[in-house]
């Protein structure tokens, strides 16, 4: 079979259109997600029992299933309750949920190697946990949770693509909708793969460029004096 | 509309057959890419043939950039127009190893890094190398360091014979969609098959310390 890639110029624009969708539910997750994981991540550390309990179930069932269930039962059980979204919102909720249980178990693994006397110390100069956690604490761990978020990010768009079961109409689902009018799978499937490879490159080389720098900056402020930069760091807020 | 319990444990019969065949695509797909991502650490450690190391990097980087979904639509429309007509089982398998090798490659080879030097030279000095360095020396304790990403892997395999369904492998949330298109009670079908996958990947996860354990035992 001689491969026709001509497709690319007729279709190109389409994909292009539904691959902007992908990214546009990416964002929203993240922008939903994230807080929502820090939130999960606290939750898990807390002394409360219900707090504790109810962030580890949630982290855990979320971890534990495979995303494409979730999205069914997302798309079944909203309408079930009388709540009726789009499928964009419904998918994006679902993929916030999915993505916020990752990106808790992120945040406390960061927040876990920060090491605890200084959680302590700024308990003992009369922080409140809140502000100790806020002030101290988090600021430490992002360093750390970046590269770990930025793999999950990356792991969201491609797990976007399961959206198109609840006929979402982002890059997988224009791939096969272009596939269904013109038969010829290969060049479809494979441009749509070059688009979702390229761009998760492109992001994953951004970052690695980003964390090399930090980790430079950070290294020469060591040099310095740890105390200024604990100091300057203050200053800054 | 009410939640009812009674079409769950009608479907239930039904929704455990298709566990087994959720479970046995799993292990079949897993054990080759095991295989699989066995062959490609030691072609890449062993041989090191240049172009060879960029098809594998190249190969990875794929797998990992791409969405599998995307992955099965390759090998389950791709093949046919090549002349290779596999079946949605066989090319579901074939999907899921080539996607899973990729991981367990890069696993494999974080594993290969906690192997000390000293064990190859120690074997070399003795005489040991070939079939049974890789055999009797290295691969071992490369597995046992990387018994938890591999278990880790093997419920991310799990999770991903979801995606089959797509392809009409009639494994566990296939055979749910079957229930439901035929009662209308997508949610209570749902909810089983969803709370059957949590049991399977939990539990498999929560595994990984029993194994660790006995191979300590076993090593010590």
């Amino acid at each position: 079979m001689a491969l026709d890639f001509s497709i690319f110029v007729e279709y190109g624009p389409r994909l292009l259109i539904g691959f902007w969708l992908t990214i546009k539910i990416v964002i929203a997750a993240i922008i939903l997600g994230m807080p929502w994981g820090l939130v999960l991540a606290l939750g898990r550390r807390s002394r409360f029992l219900i707090p504790r309990l109810a962030a580890t179930s949630f982290v855990e069932i979320f971890r534990n299933t495979p995303f494409i269930i979730q999205v069914f039962l997302f798309f079944y059980v909203l309408p079930f309750y009388g709540i009726r979204f789009p499928a964009e919102y419904v998918g994006t909720l679902a993929l916030a949920a999915f993505g916020s249980a990752y990106f808790a178990e992120i945040i406390r693994g960061g927040i876990d190697a920060v090491s605890k006397g200084q959680l302590e110390s700024a308990r003992a100069i009369g922080m409140s946990d809140w502000q100790a956690m806020k002030n101290i604490v988090l600021p430490q761990t992002l360093s750390i949770i970046l590269p770990p978020l930025t793999n999950q990010t990356l792991s969201l768009i491609k797990e976007s693509a399961i959206l198109s079961t609840i006929t979402v109409n982002e890059l997988t689902m224009s791939g096969i909708r272009v596939q269904g009018e013109i038969f010829r799978p290969f060049e479809v499937f494979i441009m749509v793969a070059l688009l979702y490879w390229g761009f998760n490159e492109s992001i994953a080389f951004l970052m690695r460029k980003i964390e090399r720098k930090a980790n430079k900056a950070r290294t020469s402020n060591q040099n310095i004096a740890g105390k200024t930069t604990s100091i300057s760091r203050g200053a800054s807020r | 509309m009410k939640f009812d319990l009674s079409y769950t444990i009608d479907a239930l019969p039904r929704l455990l057959e298709g566990a087994t065949v959720t479970v046995q695509v799993a292990l079949l797909g897993f054990l080759f890419s095991i295989t699989l991502g066995t062959i490609i650490v030691l072609t890449r450690t062993t041989l090191n043939w240049r172009i060879l190391n960029g098809i594998i990097a190249v190969y990875v980087s794929f797998i990992r950039g791409t969405p599998l979904m995307i992955q099965i639509f390759l090998v389950y429309y791709v093949l046919p127009v090549t002349g290779l007509n596999l079946g949605a089982f066989t090319s579901g398998i074939l999907a899921i190893t080539l996607n899973s090798a990729a991981f367990v490659s890069e696993i494999l080879r974080g594993g290969l890094t906690s192997v000390p030097k000293g064990q190859f030279e120690a074997a070399k000095s003795l005489g040991v190398s070939g079939v049974a360095l890789w055999g009797r020396v290295i691969l071992p304790q490369t597995f046992i360091a990387s018994i938890p990403p591999l278990v880790n892997e093997f419920t991310q395999v799990l999770k991903a014979t979801a995606l089959l369904s797509i392809i009409t492998v009639v494994e566990l949330l296939r055979v749910s969609q079957q229930i439901y298109s035929a009662n209308y009670h997508p949610v209570e079908i749902l909810s089983g098959a969803f709370v059957i996958y949590f049991l399977l990947c939990f539990f498999v996860s929560r595994g990984s310390v029993l194994l660790e354990n006995h191979w300590r035992v076993r090593r010590a």
